[in-house]
């Protein structure tokens, strides 16, 4: 849409015109308004309720991550990925990680690589709590968003106890992770998981049959695979649009072949089988823990990686399927010890795309439905 | 002085005896109560939500977060009073005034006992009907003076919501009126006494009568009702995550209060309603069941029980507070609270406060009932979107209130329906 | 639509259930409010917290030896070492060290790097002020470690 005239609150004439019809409105949504999520701005033309057409406004929260990275050696760019995507900083270290690890060919050993699986697993778990939460107080149901914040405390629990950290947990290093498991973390993690599952389903009673929670979503947002793929969406956003893509199958990393698991997908796109996709989604992650657990090797969890870390000239890209899509980053290297430059793909930023073609000519609370189902976060986008 | 001390030993309302200053009395009294009674149930709001979200809820302002309706009535009351720049300044001013006053006009005519009501008007359900039609000017004034987008939509949301269940609601409060007038007379009446005394004739509440047609009515009613208070899961004039705060976004301090209040003396004052039409309004339960002098003995002695009970409850929180120099305060205060809660059952035992006291107090229980149905509803459910609340409305409550509408008159005519379709077949 | 679903959703089944799930949480054991300033938090062994840095409990000295790693490490270079070398032994020592806790986020880099184990991040956690002003702490302040703070009501 151009934007020449998307502000001018002079009548945009529309087919069928007659001289009864009022004017459009323009509402800015946000940055300060409960469901955006943090700093989205939207701005709305309405006709009535109706959606007519939208624009985000992104940047609220910008704070430049990319240049900060070229200002800073490899090692220490590494806590600054945490604050992206800060409901999942774990995924973000481990595709930073991931990616100066291919740049310098460094081989992880597969202890690491291990406690690297579950924890991004637990982190996708917490990540879609915060989702679920969120999405299901933005229709309106203001319970579940403290059941699952319940849970993701014991994640985060996790998280302290393993690396010193609940949100931004720097977790893992280049080359391996930092710290070995304590002492019964995998009794813990194990207890977590069985402990989740009829939690998964109470959070499936409150809303999966409600009529109220049905008539929300179903039919809402519809995103057509073809429109998903020419979109550029990934994650549970282009999965719920039916196609069955997740680059921990398509290009397995990080040992993640070694585990049994399926991909979800849903049929129509719509609102519902998102939600349908990432609950289905971290039932399988339970599963990819237990696994991982069962299977964690004895070892080391540190690969040989000099102090003073220079990678040789050129230059890589490494994705990773975060909770949210495919996140990814590009880095150039000078050889010297900082990054010449590092871009980062953020899948919250490309999902945020869609909003428009998903919410035209719908209404207003859908365009709060629909905020909800793309799971963004703010921190990513704005980077 | 005489006539006035009269009063009291009459057994008719205030209104029927033609006594003006008693009248004022229960005015104000009820007002008190009622403004009483809807503090104590923000902290209930509060508490229970939050127990449902597993949550504590406040607990800092006195014992279990107590005084807590009070810390935020003085926190609003001091807070900035915010006129916008754009508003039209009358209408913003009198809009919530005027909310406040249709939500608690329809007290005039809540009977809360055989004789605790301000007047027995003989159109009692009308009026409530005409009244609480009122309250969405309110709303679209405060909507459409605050010269704000989220705000005017709120208020277009509000009006056409309100607009649409009152007719479902009218017609639900129709059939529990054509119930009325089915006994040996063949009189029905319009005065919410009326209807009560007719519950009791009957020997039945409404709710159960015509089974499924009182229950299937009284369904009608408590869903509209929800929706005509905006309350969750119909709360779409306010709903958060869409409008903000919807058409009181605007509204801060003192005038955002009025609206708040107005708000839940609504909530009580509509659950009332459906108490008195199909609930047996201040009747004790069972009245055919379980009659007979003792048994009304033993109903009467209810209210002094559930107080002691009460009582017992802060007594034995209060001992089993930890024993810290930071919790001294609060576990002093909740010994005070016990003690009068205890008090108040004492007196609830005496014989002649027993009699006078149950009505209000059985109301109270079921309209208590309600409010937490209200929260309930609110903890549970996701909300509505317009398309559907119009729907809803529309599409199904309006038919089905009618039809229950034409069934109970069919009913009515021929005690039973099966006559009426041999009648009808030959 | 066949009879058992829209008999489920005549008798509002599937409200009735989320309902359940509602009035089922509110079982006091449920409750999982921690009441901050009286329970105070679990916390973890790993936990980055407030900086703290260690001496030699025999002798009351610094372990720092003015390395400087900490500095060279912290993204945020929010570290400042001065060293200077003792002109009998020949080795270097620390003479001034500080720390602006207002820029630290808490990553673990500078703990990692010290070679004597210095530095470290503690377990206290309460380190919010009125102002900026005490947040830059020096040797002294390090080396005296947090004080757990007390509150009153
Ligand atoms: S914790 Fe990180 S940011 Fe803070 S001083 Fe240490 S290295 Fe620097
Ligand atoms: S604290 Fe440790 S790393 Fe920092 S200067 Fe001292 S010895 Fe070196």
């Amino acid at each position: 849409m151009s934007n020449s005239n998307f502000y001018d609150d002079a009548p945009v004439e529309a087919p069928g015109k007659t001289f009864l019809d009022s004017t459009e409105m323009v509402l800015n949504m946000g940055p300060q308004h409960p469901s955006t999520h943090g700093v989205l701005r939207v701005i709305l033309k309405l006709d009535g309720e109706k959606v007519l057409g939208t624009e985000c406004v992104i940047g609220y929260l910008h704070r430049g991550v990319e240049k900060i990275a070229e200002n800073r050696t490899y090692a220490q760019f590494n806590p600054y990925v945490d604050r992206m995507d800060y409901v999942a900083a774990v995924s973000n270290g481990l595709g930073y990680c991931g990616a100066v690890e291919k740049l310098i060919s460094a081989e992880v050993p597969k202890r690491a690589e291990y406690l690297r699986v579950i924890l991004t697993e637990l982190n996708r778990l917490a990540s879609h709590q915060v989702w679920l939460g969120t999405h299901a107080l933005d229709i309106g149901a203001i319970t579940p968003l403290f059941y699952t914040f319940r849970e993701r405390e014991e994640i985060l629990k996790i998280f302290e106890k393993y690396c010193g950290a609940r949100l931004t947990t720097h977790a893992f290093r280049i080359g391996g992770c930092q710290y070995d498991a304590y002492e019964g973390f995998d009794r813990e993690v194990l207890a977590f998981c069985d402990a989740q599952d009829p939690r998964l389903d109470e959070y499936e009673e409150l809303l999966t049959t409600n009529r109220i929670w049905v008539e929300r979503t179903k039919g809402v947002g519809i995103l057509s695979a073809e429109d998903a793929i020419a979109l550029g969406v990934t994650g549970p956003v282009l999965r719920g649009s039916g196609v069955r893509w997740d680059l921990r199958k398509a290009q397995p990393y990080c040992s993640y072949k070694d585990f049994d698991f399926e991909i979800p997908i849903g049929l129509t796109g719509d609102t519902f089988d998102r939600y349908v996709v990432r609950i289905q989604e971290m039932r399988q992650s339970l599963r990819i823990i237990r696994q991982a657990v069962a299977g964690l090797p004895e070892g080391p969890i540190m690969a040989k990686v000099p102090k003073v870390l220079k990678p040789p000239v050129g230059e890589v890209y490494h994705s990773i399927e975060a909770p949210k899509g495919e996140l990814g980053y590009y880095i150039v290297s000078d050889g010297s010890t900082q990054p010449y430059r590092v871009r980062v793909r953020p899948p919250s930023f490309v999902n945020l795309q869609a909003l428009d073609v998903m919410v035209r000519g719908r209404l207003v609370a859908d365009v709060v439905a629909v905020i909800g189902t793309l799971d963004i976060v703010l921190g990513e986008v704005d980077r | 002085m005489r006539p006035f001390l009269d009063y009291l030993h009459s057994s008719v309302t205030p209104g029927e005896y033609g006594s003006y200053l008693w009248a004022v009395i229960y005015i104000l009294i009820i007002f008190a109560v009622a403004s009483v009674a809807v503090m104590l149930m923000t902290w209930l709001e509060r508490k229970i939500l939050a127990h449902m979200q597993v949550r504590l809820g406040p607990m800092r302002v006195g014992p279990h977060g107590l005084l807590q309706p009070i810390a935020d009535a003085l926190k609003l009351l001091t807070k900035e009073d915010i006129l916008p720049d754009e508003a039209d300044k009358v209408v913003f001013w009198f809009a919530p005034v005027w909310v406040m006053m249709i939500a608690f006009l329809n007290y005039v005519v809540l009977p809360f006992g055989r004789t605790h009501a301000v007047t027995d008007m003989n159109i009692g359900i009308l009026f409530v009907l005409g009244v609480s039609s009122l309250s969405v000017l309110g709303v679209i004034m405060a909507g459409w003076s605050s010269n704000s987008h989220y705000p005017l939509m709120g208020a277009l949301r509000s009006s056409a919501q309100m607009v649409s269940y009152e007719v479902a609601m009218g017609l639900a409060i129709v059939s529990a009126v054509l119930m009325t007038s089915l006994n040996s007379t063949g009189t029905g009446t319009l005065s919410m006494i009326g209807i009560v005394e007719a519950q009791k004739a009957a020997g039945r509440w409404y709710i159960f009568s015509m089974f499924p047609l009182g229950l299937i009515a009284f369904l009608i009613f408590a869903i509209a009702m929800i929706a005509e208070t905006n309350r969750a899961p119909f709360d779409l004039p306010e709903a958060e995550s869409e409008l903000v705060a919807g058409f009181h976004t605007e509204y801060s301090g003192f005038r955002w209060s009025l609206f708040f209040l107005a708000e839940y003396a609504a909530m009580i004052g509509i659950s009332s309603v459906a108490v008195t039409l199909w609930l047996g309004g201040y009747l004790r339960p069972f009245p055919n069941l379980l009659s007979g002098h003792s048994w009304d003995l033993a109903f009467s002695l209810f209210p002094g029980l559930i107080f002691a009970g009460m009582a017992l409850m802060c007594l034995i929180g209060a001992a089993r507070m930890p024993k810290i120099p930071q919790m001294k305060v609060q576990t002093i205060g909740l010994w005070l609270f016990g003690g009068v809660i205890a008090l108040i059952a004492v007196v609830l035992f005496l014989p002649g406060v027993r009699e006078r006291v149950q009505d209000i107090f059985w109301f109270a229980a079921k309209v208590a009932a309600f409010m937490y149905l209200y929260i309930w509803y609110r903890g549970t459910f996701p909300r509505y979107r317009f398309d559907q609340l119009m729907k809803l409305g529309w599409k199904v409550l309006l038919p089905v209130s009618l039809a229950v509408l034409i069934l109970t008159a069919l009913v009515g005519i021929r005690q039973d329906l099966s006559t009426v379709l041999m009648g009808v077949l030959r | 639509m066949s009879v058992a679903p829209l008999l489920r959703k005549i008798f509002l089944v599937d409200l009735i259930k989320g309902l359940s799930v509602t009035f089922r949480s509110q079982h006091p054991d449920e409750l999982i409010t921690e009441q901050y300033p009286l329970e105070r938090p679990w916390i973890a062994e790993r936990y980055r917290g407030q900086p703290r840095m260690a001496v030699n409990p025999d002798t009351g000295e610094s372990l720092c030896n003015g390395c400087g790693a900490c500095a060279l490490a912290c993204p945020e270079k929010l570290i400042t070492v001065t060293s200077d070398r003792d002109p009998v032994t020949k080795k270097k020592y620390m003479t001034s060290y500080t720390y602006d806790v207002s820029r630290c986020m808490f990553c673990g880099l500078c703990q990692e790097s010290c070679p004597t184990d210095c530095i470290e991040l503690s377990q206290d956690y309460e380190m919010a002020l009125y102002s900026r002003e005490g947040m830059t702490l020096d040797r002294v302040r390090l080396e005296k470690g947090p004080e757990p703070t007390e509150y009153a009501r």
